[in-house]
């Protein structure tokens, strides 16, 4: 500046008045050249320290279990697919290349992606499948040879996001899909593989451009320029800004290479906006807009994906979707124009829709309260800037499948409820795990599926009702001696004085007493007074003790009346009691993930299977018995009207004062559901256990479809005939005769035999037909 | 004195029937099996049920209390004589309810002398549906221990990563198992293997008591877990509790 005004001011001068002048103007350049040699040494800093360091946080990764696929797997081809449509796999009629599937009728042929899991690395496959009814009937290979066992990737269900919400997947040159790169380079950079940082001819070609047109049409950035501003700079628009950015472009081109910078570039873009949540890099843009890895994608996606560089909002595809297309086959005609693309080629592009998935299915908000269990638990592992920043990948045992069937059961529950006073303000949660494991499944915390929110599955801790009873009969059966299941007991009023001289006088829930009935029936019919009855016989204490074992943590006062549920839980917490009952007496901590891989793949940490045996099986296995009546003939029996008799379930219902609270918990062999159902206010509701939690998890039974429940008799336990009416000891071929287990010594001694053997066939013939059915 | 007596009752209430159990009198062979219509009607009408049981009861009493004095879940041979049926009273109510005839699944389990690969005579499922084990094939095991299909691939797999030293990489193979086939003892007891290896010896014990639970009438394999947990409890400093186990594994 100072040059520029000198010399406007002086007019022709004499000799030595130039001389001096000239003088000056060197030494002031020269100031400025040294200043300028200074800043380009602290531009350059900053260039090489961002770039050959780390150059991105990378948030952690969240993945569900990967689905298993074996010769006699228990899997409907709908499930099957719905599966791969979240994985983004393309339907085509020949499968062709990773992540493609053919579907013809029973068959899929599909080829698998490969993944990098804990044990080690499953490449990519061509795997063929047959169905047959609800299994897997047939798992072959390419070559026709069996397969023993085979997995998907598993589906990416979120990421745990530092504080500036920004996402990528990075990925490497070579993972760029064909045409990535032309295109990339033909619609933002021509020059790209010849200028030096700046091209002063797309400066000049922009300058020409936005001239004669009159407005700003075109920029002349160049994909260097680009990658330094949303790398290094601010958004300000300034001459400044600028001039910094064509130094810095310049000087990253002398350190790296056009290769490192592409890359780079590709990993940096920014193509879209996901709430609060950045998405930058075309590896997260292709997942987000396609649910597909960046590798699989074909012409038209590619040019939708460069297109979208020029406005990521403006061109938004889900948003725009006009402008979306039109502005990809504009990129289109460029690219058959500068010879990237062949004229074929280019119009069947044209054809393709935009293909985009309906929403991101990659978006962290998809399952949000599964994410908040994982995110609990990893915090206790973990710091959190290792979560948000170093890309961990983490392993979970959450199952899409199953959580979709438990979302889609709470949604046609309240629809069917709709329009009962109250029903509004109910609110729901829900958790599924598999008893054999001890692995969450599936979790709801709230009504609304998708919304993150008050996450009741894991911080509702409400009144258990009648849930708590099944520790009040297993205390009783731990005493062979002393009960049985054909005890006979009393339902009668009584009344209690409580330590703090309050009298208790509990009632039932029709407020009658039934007599005398077997020690099973107070179970089953969720009695009150006989289940309290036998809890103050047993002890509170002995109770609690038992409450402790099956896993149950809190600290709760001896009252009489936490022996029907007063005692507060939440429903992993109810899930953690069931599941040691679920699981024949072992108890098993409750686990979200299975393991967790650095962002390189290697192993980091594993959180392994861990159980304890807490009870004799025996006992167990009678307590499951009566659970299973109260499904056949008690509080639970209403699920035989939708579900099929031959599907063995054990479950117990609760209900609290009023109906503030509705509980089931419930399981088969494979499948452990409990949900519970009330109003955040804890106001009153129409609803008890039978007909409010126990609807939904019905309607979830029927959809998952579950193995019958069926443990294994324990050495201890035997099978005797007894009288349905007197609980006596009795023949197979008497009238009235049923079986029941006892504990091996505790059972009633064998009646006489009732004559020929043909009427109890019949009429055990009656009894499988009436539960076939 | 307390300390002794806490892992011998733990170990009693698991040892319990295991000292009688001989491969000729086991009436709950394969109780996971779900017995079709025609097989519940014809196991009736042979009233031949519960002899196996019953010749089993007095024997399985005495044995307990031969291990010690502590009661557990099982009363001695002398208690069972004194039912207590006996002492139940009469309903004196008549609004008291029977026992429904709906039966529950167990009912008919005691009646099975069916074979264990008759697990796949259910309703409507394919024969190794329920747990992906295919029961019979040809291998390297013993005649009752054979397994195929996805859960040999997968214990392949772990045995390969146990020998190259990876327990972590043979560990996550064998839960892997274990979803395949949660039901499977030979799963448990090589992940109890693992765990042992890994030093991590409670655990170990844990599984293979778990497995034990899945081992009805698999004599050789409840032997081999019994062997695991007397090795366990030894590395646990249980002397006692290892000689126990030790005892069943040999008997």
């Amino acid at each position: 500046m100072t040059r520029s005004r000198t010399s406007k001011k002086s007019p022709k001068p004499a000799n030595s008045r130039l001389r001096s002048l000239l003088g000056w103007a060197l030494k002031l350049s020269l100031v400025g050249l040294v200043i300028l040699a200074c800043f380009a040494v602290y531009l350059d800093s900053i260039v090489q320290e961002k770039f050959s360091g780390k150059r991105w946080t990378i948030p952690a990764k969240v993945y569900a279990r990967p689905l298993e696929l074996f010769v006699g797997q228990k899997l409907s081809r709908d499930d099957f697919l719905i599966e791969l449509d979240a994985l983004g796999y393309r339907r085509e009629s020949v499968a062709n290349g990773p992540g493609a599937a053919a579907v013809n009728g029973n068959n899929v042929d599909l080829n698998t992606r490969g993944f990098q899991f804990y044990e080690g690395a499953d490449p990519a496959q061509q795997i063929h499948v047959r169905f047959s009814g609800d299994y897997v009937a047939d798992l072959t290979a390419a070559n026709g040879s069996k397969l023993a066992v085979a997995r998907l990737e598993p589906l990416m269900i979120g990421g745990l996001y530092p504080k500036n919400l920004e996402d990528r997947i990075l990925i490497k040159l070579d993972q760029a899909p064909p045409y990535l790169l032309d295109t990339l380079v033909t619609v933002e950079d021509r020059d790209f593989y010849h200028h030096f940082g700046v091209s002063p001819k797309s400066i000049a070609r922009a300058f020409w451009v936005n001239a004669s047109a009159g407005q700003m049409r075109q920029g002349g950035s160049t994909l260097t320029q680009q990658l330094v501003k949303n790398f290094y700079l601010t958004n300000e628009r300034s001459l400044t800004r600028k001039l910094t950015e064509a130094m810095m472009a310049v000087l990253l081109e002398i350190h790296y290479s056009k290769q490192e910078i592409l890359e780079a570039y590709l990993n940096e873009v920014f193509v879209g906006q996901d709430g609060q949540r950045a998405v930058h890099g075309f590896g997260l843009a292709s997942q987000y807009f396609f649910s597909q890895p960046l590798s699989e994608l074909k012409l038209h996606q590619v040019a939708l994906l460069v297109g979208l560089v020029k406005g990521p909002s403006y061109y938004n595809p889900r948003r725009n979707p006009e402008r979306a297309l039109e502005r990809r086959n504009l990129v289109l005609d460029l690219l058959e124009q500068q010879g990237v693309a062949t004229a074929e080629a280019v119009a069947a592009a044209k054809k393709m829709p935009l293909g985009v998935t309906k929403t991101g299915s990659l978006a962290d908000s998809s399952f949000p309260d599964f994410l908040d269990l994982v995110k609990r638990q990893l915090r206790q592992d973990y710091r959190d800037e290792d979560l948000t920043e170093e890309g961990l990948r983490i392993f979970t045992s959450f199952d899409p499948i199953l959580q979709m069937k438990s979302e889609a059961a709470v949604r046609e529950s309240f629809a069917k409820m709709a329009g009962r006073k109250g029903s509004d303000e109910m609110e729901t949660a829900m958790v599924v795990t598999n008893p054999e494991t001890g692995e969450v499944q599936a979790l709801i915390g709230s009504r609304q599926a998708g919304f993150a929110g008050f996450n009741r599955a894991l911080d509702a801790v409400r009144p258990i009702g009648s849930l708590v009873k099944p520790a009040i009969y297993l205390t009783a059966l731990e005493r062979p001696q002393q009960y049985t299941l054909t005890s006979w007991v009393p339902d009668e009023p009584f009344q209690v004085k409580g330590a703090d001289g309050q009298i208790w006088k509990p009632q039932n829930f029709d407020h009658k007493a039934h007599g005398n009935i077997f020690l099973y029936q107070g179970l089953a019919h969720s009695y009150n007074l006989s289940s309290a009855k036998l809890g103050l016989d047993l002890g509170v204490p002995n109770v609690f003790k038992t409450l402790t074992k099956l896993g149950v943590t809190r600290d709760w006062p001896a009252f009489p009346s936490m022996l029907l549920g007063a005692g507060a839980l939440t429903p992993i917490e109810v899930a953690t009691m069931y599941q040691t009952i679920a699981s024949g007496g072992f108890n098993t901590p409750l686990r979200g993930i299975r393991s967790v891989l650095t962002a390189e793949g290697e192993p980091l940490k594993r959180y392994p299977f861990q159980i304890q045996q807490r009870f004799d099986p025996g006992s167990i296995y009678l307590l499951q018995n009566a659970m299973q009546r109260v499904m056949r003939e008690g509080t639970g029996k209403s699920v035989y009207n939708v579900l099929p008799g031959s599907l063995n379930l054990a479950g117990k219902s609760g209900t609290t004062n009023d109906s503030r609270d509705s509980w089931f918990a419930g399981f088969s062999q494979d499948l452990l559901a409990v949900v519970w159902m009330g109003r955040d206010d804890n106001g009153k509701t129409p609803f008890t256990g039978a007909t409010g939690s126990l609807q939904i998890w019905t309607s979830f039974m029927k959809k998952a479809d579950p193995l019958p429940l069926d443990m294994a008799m324990p050495d201890n336990v035997v099978q005797a005939w007894v009288n349905a009416s007197t609980g006596q000891g009795t023949d197979a071929s008497c009238p009235n005769a049923v079986q029941m287990p006892y504990i091996r010594g505790s059972e009633p001694q064998p009646g006489p035999t009732c004559g020929g053997p043909t009427a109890p066939a019949e009429s055990v013939m009656d009894w499988v037909k009436g539960w076939l059915n | 004195m307390n300390k002794w007596l806490i892992p011998s009752l733990a170990a009693l209430a698991l040892l319990n029937g295991c000292a009688s159990q001989t491969r000729s009198n086991i009436p709950v062979v394969d109780s996971g099996s779900r017995v079709s219509n025609g097989e519940r009607v014809s196991a009736n009408r042979s009233n031949t049920y519960r002899a196996p049981v019953q010749a089993q009861t007095p024997a399985q009493a005495q044995s307990i209390q031969e291990d010690s004095g502590v009661t557990v879940m099982v009363p001695g041979g002398a208690n069972a004589s004194a039912a207590p049926i006996s002492t139940f009273t009469p309903p004196i109510s008549t609004s008291q309810a029977p026992i429904s005839t709906a039966p529950v699944n167990q009912a008919p389990v005691n009646n099975t002398y069916t074979p264990p690969a008759a697990t796949g005579s259910t309703y409507n499922m394919p024969s190794s549906a329920p747990t992906g084990i295919p029961s019979a094939s040809s291998g390297g095991l013993s005649a009752d221990e054979q397994l195929d299909g996805p859960v040999l691939a997968l214990l392949t797999t772990a045995q390969q990563q146990q020998s190259t030293g990876d327990l972590n990489g043979a560990s996550s193979s064998l839960e892997r198992a274990q979803r395949v086939a949660p039901r499977e003892p030979q799963v448990l007891y090589k992940l109890a293997q693992v765990r042992l290896a890994q030093g991590d010896a409670p655990q170990a014990e844990q599984l293979a008591r778990r497995g034990l639970t899945y081992a009805n009438g698999r004599a050789s394999l409840q032997a081999s877990l019994w062997g695991l947990i007397a090795q366990a409890r030894e590395k646990q400093g249980d002397a006692a509790g290892a000689a126990l186990a030790r005892q069943k594994a040999n008997g």
